[in-house]
């Protein structure tokens, strides 16, 4: 599913150098639920936004369901997230004065669906986060969790291979926050590759497979884990 | 077509988002907009070509054929003589040639002398008038000829007024203390800038509301109301028929049409013998200076741009650089406030040019508002220039050409002023926005 | 704040602060210009006209009636028409002559010293025909010789004013007795601001004759008593309609009215540039609001860690202003150069007098203060912020 090979960034400004990402090597395969821990600094997010295709590396390659994005266009790349990728923020990243209906809907636009699909596929998101009552609220009139789940279900409603999240119950209390998880591994179990940034060491013990980042190298204490395992969990 | 509406449904909302920035972005576009609009529209009917099919045909030719020897007069006379006229016409070269000048008189129809007369406009001028500058006949047509004859040709406007209704050839007039013939009425014509009498500063005046024939005029001893110069010592208000006609009275302008360069050549060939046979003749004693100016250059020969109007552009336009710099200010800030939103788009898969459709329907929502608010400001200000500047009140007109330009204008201006912002929020890099 | 910082605050933000100083710099060119404007046309408009402008009423107008229009009948209405008008209660005197003061067109001829045409030539004067009464009517001063008496018609005698007769003669006093192509001085009258675009606006030559044509109309001149005025010209119709109804009365102004339009184009250009510059200025306080309103809101995690630090609302103010200040400082620099540039650019134009230097330094001030004010109240919103959530958001 995702393949990095000896994957670099580094940020540069006028004095130094920084080796956000180090020689990065990395198997993540279909259906895995992986956590990501690390330090801040560490390069969690950098690594996040790489594999969102949000950032550009400097050295490796990547292979995302086998093809490289090295060199691919704004236009492609802008597609491949849009079809494929999923992402969860640590604050929800809902557009304030969007209904909850229409903040779904809008990477199904981006994709150029229908009104019709965009609507189906926006009920069933809903409905999988049990939200359906709500979505002509308003982002702000519902609780933190609420808006989490909507970004979660926004993430899923174009059916993505991967979804991407970033510390997802960090601005939760630990109620919401299981919930949250819960979703999680709901979604999980349907098939889909969950990678996620957590500070939590509860949460990255519920993953199946633990990676720790630290100085922009990895220690991936599950790496060679089998994939049955990890469905199992 | 699902996707426009979108487009469009979200500028809507970015407005309602944060309604004062937009408004005071949108506000000072349309002010710097607005200004320039009122200028550019009297720079253009001050400047523009009235006769687009024709005018580099028309020429105005003048010799220095004042009498009394002057060395150092080396330029002719504004306004030309009947005997400048005379010499200039025998030329047979040109395909239409006409003198002309502007007076004033009292008309009045024949029956109704107890009712006071009216004041009337009056242009002097030949038959091929009306065939240099393309004047549209409505009834009738213009005089057989040259010769004097007592027979009007009056302005639609004018038929109505003294008849009740346009079709008043054959119909008398009286002028004064004589009585006319109407042998031709026109359609509603006006010439803007009104090019053939400039000479007078009277580039954006009326057209007239009566046309007299040229010797008749001089029969009946009726004179130019603007431009009249004397260079001898007869009395003109005497004998204006032979005065008139022999003396050196100038207040004429002359106009030529030479169809091609070889007929200018051959034109000024004929000016230039003419000059030689007058001097050979002892009529000639001033240094030759022959001019012959195309209508469109007549305005600068004559100096007599308003040049009120051009310090005025010149400002207009700074004014309007000015409100650019200043709204795209504004924008750069609200678009700055956004571009979270513009990274979150593109995390969700949104690609630049859906992007850039965005914005574009946003700069269309803004270029719509501003058009109508700088029209606004537009016909605000050229109402103030015209109050104050009575000198261009004729020329506050738009015509649907304008109209379309000024929006192309709003539009290029809003898309200028959210350039910069918009490339910098869409290609800002994605990943210091979204935590 | 230092200096130092605050220049490096401005320049992070390269962009936004070169827009805004470019827009500050052409305001001040555009404010100090359209000051300049304004004060030349003023000082046009204050010069002074030897004329009683508010008591001297000018009545145009022209016979309908060809026949009237000619010597003898035409002098024998003029009489009537002034006969009757010194009927009207108010008017103290009445003149006729073939042109008004401060009105452009007419007649105007060269004179020059006879004998002497090659030095003393000028050549545009306005030639005026004037009767005895004229003097009184337009309320002249005579300065050397006499004025024009009934005896005078159809002589060779002429009145010139001063400012002619020193140019003619370099003294003028001199002038009297002397033969001029126009006719033989016999007196000199003060200045009197005649046409405009004569070669000069005091030159002026009388001479009393009869009108033989008035195929361009005459001019009947009226001196009112002040509080008489209104009622005058009510009654000047009826009066003139019953001496004669085949008669067109062009227009009765008074000279007050034709001086406003003596200097309409420059009075006109120089309100609208004034007009613009109030419009710059507007434009420049948006400007500066919505600039200090949105950085206000941007820096309101900085701000609040300040706060939190112990920097009192008034520094922080004083901080938000400075910023303005110092961009305003910058522009207004700018703009002093640009003013120049384009004084230099609007003279190619039009007649402009140089630009002395306090007059952008006090156009740089009224534009400091305009931002000043403009920036008050998002500062002042900035400082609002509760140290407490201000940090809470880091």
């Amino acid at each position: 599913m995702i393949t990095l090979t000896n994957l670099s960034k580094i940020f540069r400004t006028e004095l130094i150098e920084t080796h956000a990402l180090r020689d990065v090597n990395l198997q993540v395969n279909e259906g895995e639920f992986a956590a990501l821990t690390g330090p801040s600094g560490s390069g969690k997010s950098t690594l996040l936004n790489i594999l969102g295709t949000l950032e550009n590396f400097d050295e490796g390659d990547y292979l995302l369901d086998g093809k490289s994005v090295k060199g691919l266009s704004d236009a492609a790349l802008s597609r491949l997230r849009n079809e494929k990728i999923g992402f969860i923020f640590q604050s929800f990243n809902l557009i304030k004065d969007f209904s909850i209906f229409d903040n779904i809907e809008l990477p199904l636009r981006y994709r150029g669906l229908k009104a019709s699909d965009r609507k189906q596929r926006i009920e069933q998101a809903l409905e999988l986060v049990g939200l359906h009552a709500r979505r002509d609220y308003l982002p702000g009139q519902l609780s933190g969790g609420q808006q989490q789940r909507v970004a979660i279900a926004r993430a899923i409603a174009g059916e993505p291979r991967i979804l991407l999240a970033d510390e997802p119950t960090g601005n939760l209390d630990s109620l919401m926050a299981r919930q949250v998880m819960e979703l999680l591994e709901q979604i999980n179990q349907r098939g889909c590759t969950i990678l996620m940034v957590t500070h939590d060491p509860e949460q990255a013990r519920r993953a199946g497979r633990h990676i720790q980042i630290v100085d922009g190298q990895l220690h991936d204490s599950t790496l060679y884990q089998p994939l049955a395992a990890v469905q199992g969990a | 077509m699902d996707n426009l509406l979108h487009a469009f449904a979200l500028a809507l909302r970015n407005i309602k988002r944060a309604p004062l920035p937009y408004l005071l972005t949108v506000l000072i576009l349309s002010l710097g907009l607005g200004m320039f609009f009122s200028n550019a529209t009297l720079y253009y009917w001050l400047n523009h070509d009235p006769l687009p099919q024709k005018s580099h045909s028309l020429f105005y030719p003048q010799i220095n054929s004042v009498l009394q020897p002057c060395d150092s007069c080396t330029e002719p006379m504004r306004v030309l003589s009947y005997q400048d006229v005379q010499k200039l016409s025998s030329s047979g070269i040109p395909s239409a040639q006409a003198a002309m000048f502007q007076s004033a008189g009292y008309a009045r129809l024949p029956g109704n002398s107890d009712v006071s007369p009216t004041p009337v406009r009056l242009r002097v001028t030949q038959r091929d008038f009306f065939t240099l500058f393309d004047v549209p006949f409505l009834h009738g047509e213009r005089w057989a000829d040259d010769t004097a004859r007592r027979e009007l040709i009056l302005s639609k406007a004018s038929a109505e007024r003294f008849f009740g209704r346009s079709n008043v050839v054959g119909e008398t007039l009286r002028l004064g203390n004589e009585l006319f013939t109407i042998s031709g009425v026109l359609q509603d014509w006006e010439m803007l800038p009104r090019l053939y009498d400039v000479a007078n500063g009277l580039n954006s005046a009326r057209s007239a509301d009566i046309y007299l024939p040229w010797e008749t005029a001089f029969d009946l001893g009726i004179k130019s109301n603007t431009t009249t110069m004397s260079r001898d010592e007869r009395d003109y208000s005497d004998n204006f028929a032979v005065n008139g006609r022999e003396g050196q009275f100038y207040q004429a302008q002359f106009w030529v049409q030479l169809d091609s360069p070889q007929q200018v050549t051959a034109y000024q060939q004929f000016m230039q013998q003419l000059v030689h046979s007058e001097k050979e003749a002892g009529r000639h004693p001033r240094p030759e200076a022959n001019r012959l100016t195309n209508i469109l250059d007549i305005t600068e020969h004559f100096n007599a741009r308003n040049r009120q109007l051009d310090a005025f552009a010149l400002v207009s336009l700074l004014f309007l650089l000015v409100c650019l710099f200043n709204a795209s200010h504004l924008s750069l800030n609200r678009y700055l406030a956004s571009q979270y939103e513009f990274g979150l788009r593109r995390a969700l898969g949104c690609s630049r040019s859906q992007l850039q459709q965005l914005i574009l329907a946003d700069v269309a929502v803004s270029a719509a508002l501003a058009l109508f608010l700088s029209l606004a400001v537009a016909a605000a200000a050229m109402s103030l220039i015209a109050s104050l500047l009575p000198a261009t009140r004729n020329l506050t007109s738009w015509n649907p050409l304008m109209v379309l330009t000024m929006a192309g204008t709003a539009l290029i201006a809003c898309y200028l002023v959210t350039l910069y912002p918009a490339l910098r929020a869409s290609f800002g890099s994605l990943n210091r926005q979204l935590k | 704040m230092s200096l130092t910082l605050l220049f490096k605050s401005l320049l992070q933000r390269k962009v936004i602060t070169a827009l805004l100083l470019v827009q500050l710099t052409l305001t001040l060119a555009l404010l100090s210009n359209s000051v300049l404007l304004s004060s030349q046309a003023y000082q046009l408009s204050n010069q002074p006209t030897g004329l009683q402008l508010d008591t001297t009423l000018a009545i145009e107008l022209k016979p309908t009636d060809e026949n009237l229009i000619v010597h003898p009948a035409l002098g024998d209405l003029i009489q009537r028409q002034l006969a009757a008008l010194r009927q009207i209660g108010g008017v103290r005197h009445a003149a006729f002559s073939n042109q008004t003061p401060l009105l452009f067109g007419g007649m105007n001829g060269n004179v020059y010293v006879e004998g002497k045409q090659d030095t003393t030539n000028i050549e545009m004067v306005p030639y005026n025909f004037a009767e005895a009464e004229l003097f009184d009517t337009l309320q002249m001063t005579l300065l050397h010789g006499r004025w024009l008496s009934a005896e005078d018609k159809n002589t060779d005698n002429v009145v010139i004013t001063d400012k002619l007769a020193k140019q003619l003669f370099s003294d003028s006093h001199l002038a009297i007795g002397q033969q001029t192509n126009g006719g033989n001085i016999v007196g000199v009258v003060a200045d009197m601001m005649y046409q405009r675009f004569a070669s000069d606006q005091y030159f002026g030559l009388f001479f009393n004759r009869d009108l033989n044509r008035a195929d361009y109309g005459y001019r009947l001149l009226l001196q009112v008593e002040p509080q008489a005025v209104a009622a005058v010209r009510q009654q000047i119709y009826d009066s003139l309609r019953q001496v004669e109804p085949e008669i067109d009365i062009q227009q009765v102004v008074s000279l007050r009215q034709l001086h406003r339009d003596y200097f309409e184009q420059e009075r006109g250009l120089a309100i609208l540039l004034s007009v613009l510059s109030g419009l710059m200025l507007v434009v420049a306080m948006i400007s500066a609001y919505s600039h200090a309103l949105f950085h206000g809101v941007q820096q309101q995690n900085e701000i609040g860690v300040k706060r939190a630090l112990g920097a009192s609302k008034q520094r922080i103010l004083v901080e938000v202003l400075s910023e303005s200040w110092l961009t305003t400082g910058i522009g207004a620099a700018l703009g002093l150069l640009a003013s120049y540039l384009l004084q230099q650019q609007l003279a190619t134009v039009i007649s402009l007098p140089a630009l002395p230097l306090w007059l952008p330094l006090c156009g740089a001030l009224t534009l400091l203060l305009c931002v000043t004010i403009a920036t008050w109240y998002p500062a002042a919103i900035a400082t609002r912020v509760s140290p407490a959530t201000a940090t809470k958001a880091l």
